[in-house]
């Protein structure tokens, strides 16, 4: 433990966890966590996933009770029975997925959780239209917004909806006298580098007025941003530090339990013999992506950057025929492919590991077994008769190479984390006997560093069996470590072509082509 | 890991997006998503009224109109009910059997050939009072129990016209003797009938609480997203409930009204009103998976609908082929709202 080797702040804290404890069943999610968090105090809250950053922030958002322990809000003990008691003891949150309604404004959402009190904007059930789109632009005027409350969610851009939900996080601060917490649960794992650096102006106008708990996967960004870290693992606190006082290297292995290995690669040489596992000239999708054209060898990885609106997404899925194209043409192996679909791309071997995981990219009522023999039973079929027993082991291979926790594979794919969820979402596409191109949509999405690199090793095992990989990067640092070749995109069209062994760019090399 | 770029980077960087592409498309796609449909409705409407008018001059009579509007009564009641339970992602199948029920309750508890107590106003109280608790039980066992609301009423949908059975028991059939109620329904006040100005209001009264009142944002919030919508506090199984009692008396008033216009009682009397307040809702452009759409669309389509049967019997279509030729209308009309909405990987169920 290294939790005393800082300064305490002197005043009463906002919040005061002692011995907080929580389990399911015989899984002990939480064991006796104690934290302290400062007015005006940026506090980060790092760990992998599983380590119980979820389960701490549920309960000190309500949503879960803890099993023992006590929380404090400026000096009080407080008991939530439900989220509406954590708002109004003006905890607010911004949850990992978001969670406003599409349909609604933005006062609307904003005001949804406000519960009611003197001069509401909801009287004997009706509605005050006016009072509730002024109490909402007073909310994003604070953090320095100027969206106009009245517009649809559904219509604005991400990192706006991500504007939305601070202000209804804020909106808490009505409700007390004294300065408000905010929890920002990985912000920041959906949002494109520029985007990011406008959240974290935000932050640093949080903290004039209220503190801030921010997790994130994203070290570097971590120690930028925050005052203070408090490192997580295993249910428990395992470090506590001012940003100041410790490196990335440090912090990855409070969390990890390991050194961070960072494995120095060779790329696959392009001596001209090979032919391309995967083409594409001239494709164009009208209002999306025009003349796109690149080609990917065997064994070697593309990685596509660009900014909301370069149309990387679009293009991603037309390659699996997930979407139509206007223009152009596609082959694989060699082969044109025409009138694309995605059963046509699943019997060609192309794989998709598509960013909305929870949404396309898994069944999670079907257990994990199941989803890794969806598409390629292989074994686990004879026929169409199941075999369940093969599919179990087959499974269970899968759950050992990539490190699957809990090591269950018969449990429903929902009960995983996230990171693992992704790992089991990768297994059903490894698990195909003739995959010729992978195309990972954000593969590290909402991944902490561990799970990455496990991820990361096992992209680069595929390369190396000889597929192509067509990779669409999180951040910079990863296209530039893990791609062999990165193709910028802008507003539709490639500005930029690097191959990484011999044009070795800087993430400002490729900067340039994305703005 | 490499190191960050500098942070004086990122206000360049940021200044760039607001002249982001996709920002711009996004605010012009504004205006038709929001009055796109409707806008057609109308003009569909119109090209009916002409095609019809050029096929028998009678039907752009005055007396025909308000025929229509007669007809639309009944769909357009319980069509605001039925927009509201579809807008949370549910469903209300119920409908004719509660009619029936409600529906019964009213001539029994009315002046009719049977005799018994003439209850007058007091009547259409007890027979909403039974929509009332028949939708009150549906959307408890719904919520509570956990059923799909598409079964739960589907089996209240029978319990109702069970109940309609049992009351009308084995003697002969009950029929309306008050001249003055009989002929209510299309009396008309102000050159309209009355039972469309009542369902006027009804639409009215259904648009202004899913506008201005916290139960209908609610509606809309649940529909868009049931999870979310716990996350923010907000009590998702009373809400339902309460939707479903509403949808509950609005079949209740529909029952006694068409026992009024049929003028004597029948467990049937809703007969056939489930597959037009289904389809106007969806033609109207509210989605089945709830969250989008609203009362004043389901308006529209109810018209739409009664103008299309009507017309279709002036234009001398053969009653053997109008049920066929009104449903293969209607898939067509269906297929024409969604197919803006369609997408390779959209997923209909």
């Amino acid at each position: 433990m290294t939790g005393d080797d800082q300064d305490r702040p002197t005043h009463a804290p906002v919040l005061k966890l002692t011995d907080i404890r929580k389990s399911f069943g015989s899984v002990h999610a939480v064991v006796g966590i104690s934290l302290e968090i400062a007015r005006n105090e940026v506090v980060g809250l790092v760990g992998e996933n599983g380590a119980g950053k979820s389960t701490l922030i549920k309960i000190l958002t309500g949503i879960y009770q803890p099993d023992g322990g006590s929380i404090e809000v400026d000096g009080k003990v407080v008991r939530f029975r439900g989220p509406r008691d954590a708002v109004a003891s003006g905890i607010g949150v911004v949850h990992q997925e978001q969670s406003l309604f599409t349909n609604l404004s933005v006062a609307e959402n904003i005001e949804m959780n406000a519960v009611t009190e003197r001069g509401s904007a909801v009287r004997f059930g009706f509605y005050r239209w006016g009072r509730l789109n002024k109490n909402a632009a007073a909310s994003l005027a604070r953090i320095g917004s100027q969206l106009n409350p009245k517009t649809r969610v559904g219509d604005l851009p991400f990192v706006d909806r991500q504007m939305v939900e601070i202000a209804r996080a804020i909106r808490v601060e009505q409700h007390r006298i004294t300065a408000p917490l905010v929890i920002l649960d990985e912000p920041t794992s959906l949002l494109e580098r520029t985007e990011t650096a406008v959240l974290e102006r935000e932050i640093g106008k949080l903290k004039d007025f209220g503190s801030v708990i921010f997790v994130s996967h994203r070290l570097d960004e971590v120690m930028r941003i925050c005052d203070r870290i408090i490192v997580m693992r295993h249910g428990k606190v395992v470090a506590d530090r001012r940003s100041d006082h410790v490196t990335e290297d440090e912090l990855f292995k409070l969390m990890v339990g390991r050194e961070s290995h960072a494995v120095k690669r060779d790329h696959p040489v392009d001596d001209g013999s090979l032919v391309p596992v995967f083409e594409a000239t001239n494709l164009t999708r009208n209002g999306k992506y025009r003349d796109v054209s690149f080609s990917v060898l065997p064994g070697r990885l593309t990685a596509i950057i660009g900014a909301t609106g370069s149309g990387r997404e679009s293009l991603a899925r037309a390659i699996f025929g997930a979407e139509a194209t206007d223009g152009g043409t596609m082959s694989i192996g060699g082969v044109a492919v025409h009138s694309w679909s995605v059963t046509k791309a699943v019997a060609a071997g192309v794989g998709y590991v598509p960013a909305e995981r929870k949404v396309e990219g898994m069944v999670g009522a079907l257990s994990a077994a199941e989803n890794i023999t969806l598409t390629h039973p292989g074994r686990a079929a004879r026929g169409p008769i199941l075999v369940p027993h093969n599919r179990a082991r087959i499974a269970q291979e899968w759950f050992e190479t990539l490190d699957v926790r809990p090591n269950d594979s018969s449990l429903e794919l929902d009960r995983f984390s996230g990171g693992n969820q992704q790992k089991v979402v990768m297994a059903k596409w490894l698990n195909s006997p003739n995959l010729k191109v992978l195309v990972l949509d954000h593969p590290l999405r909402g991944l902490d560093p561990g799970a990455s690199q496990t991820v990361n090793e096992h992209i680069r095992t595929v390369c190396a069996e000889g597929a192509a990989v067509i990779l669409l990067a999180d951040t910079l640092e990863e296209a530039l470590d893990i791609g062999d070749d990165i193709i910028v995109m802008r507003d539709g069209e490639v500005s930029a072509r690097f191959n990484v062994a011999v044009d070795n760019p800087s993430t400002l090399d490729l900067l340039e082509g994305m703005v | 890991m490499l190191p960050t770029e500098p942070a004086v980077l990122a206000p360049a960087m940021t200044d760039k997006t607001p002249s982001r592409p996709s920002t711009r498309a996004e605010t012009a796609r504004t205006f038709p998503r929001t009055w796109g449909e409707p806008v057609a409705l109308v003009g569909a409407l119109v090209v009916l009224g002409i095609t019809f008018t050029i096929l028998n001059p009678r039907f752009g009579t005055l007396t025909n109109l308000q025929n229509i509007l007669d007809q639309s009564a009944l769909p357009l009641i319980i069509g605001v009910g039925a927009t509201l339970v579809i807008l949370l992602g549910s469903i209300d199948l119920s409908v004719e059997g509660v009619m029936g029920a409600s529906g019964m309750t009213f001539v029994l508890l009315s002046a009719n050939s049977r005799g018994g107590p003439d209850l007058g106003i007091l009547a259409f109280v007890a027979a909403i009072a039974v929509g009332t608790a028949l939708g009150a039980v549906s959307g408890t066992i719904y919520t509570k129990v956990k059923v799909p609301s598409f079964i739960v009423t589907l089996g209240m949908w029978f319990v109702g016209l069970g109940i309609a059975t049992v009351l009308f028991g084995t003697e002969t059939i009950p029929s309306l003797t008050n001249d003055e109620l009989s002929t209510w329904s299309s009396q008309l006040t102000f050159g309209l009938p009355n039972a469309f100005l009542l369902a006027a209001v009804v639409v009215i009264g259904g648009a202004a609480l899913l506008r201005f009142t916290r139960l209908g944002r609610v509606i809309l919030s649940i529909g868009n997203n049931e999870l979310i919508a716990r996350g923010n506090g907000v009590s998702v199984d009373r809400f339902k409930i309460f939707v479903f009692i509403i949808a509950g008396a609005l079949s209740g008033l529909a029952g006694a009204i068409a026992s009024i216009q049929l003028g004597s009682g029948s467990a049937t009397v809703g007969v056939g009103l489930l597959f037009v307040t289904i389809p106007a809702v969806v033609i109207g452009g509210t989605s089945l998976g709830g969250g989008k759409g609203g009362v004043l669309r389901t308006a529209l389509g109810v018209i739409l609908l009664t103008v299309l049967n009507n017309g279709l019997i002036l234009a001398g279509v053969s009653p053997n082929y109008q049920s066929a030729v009104s449903g293969a209308i209607l898939v067509a009309a269906i297929v024409a709202a969604a197919w803006s909405q369609r997408d390779r990987l959209r997923i209909a169920k």
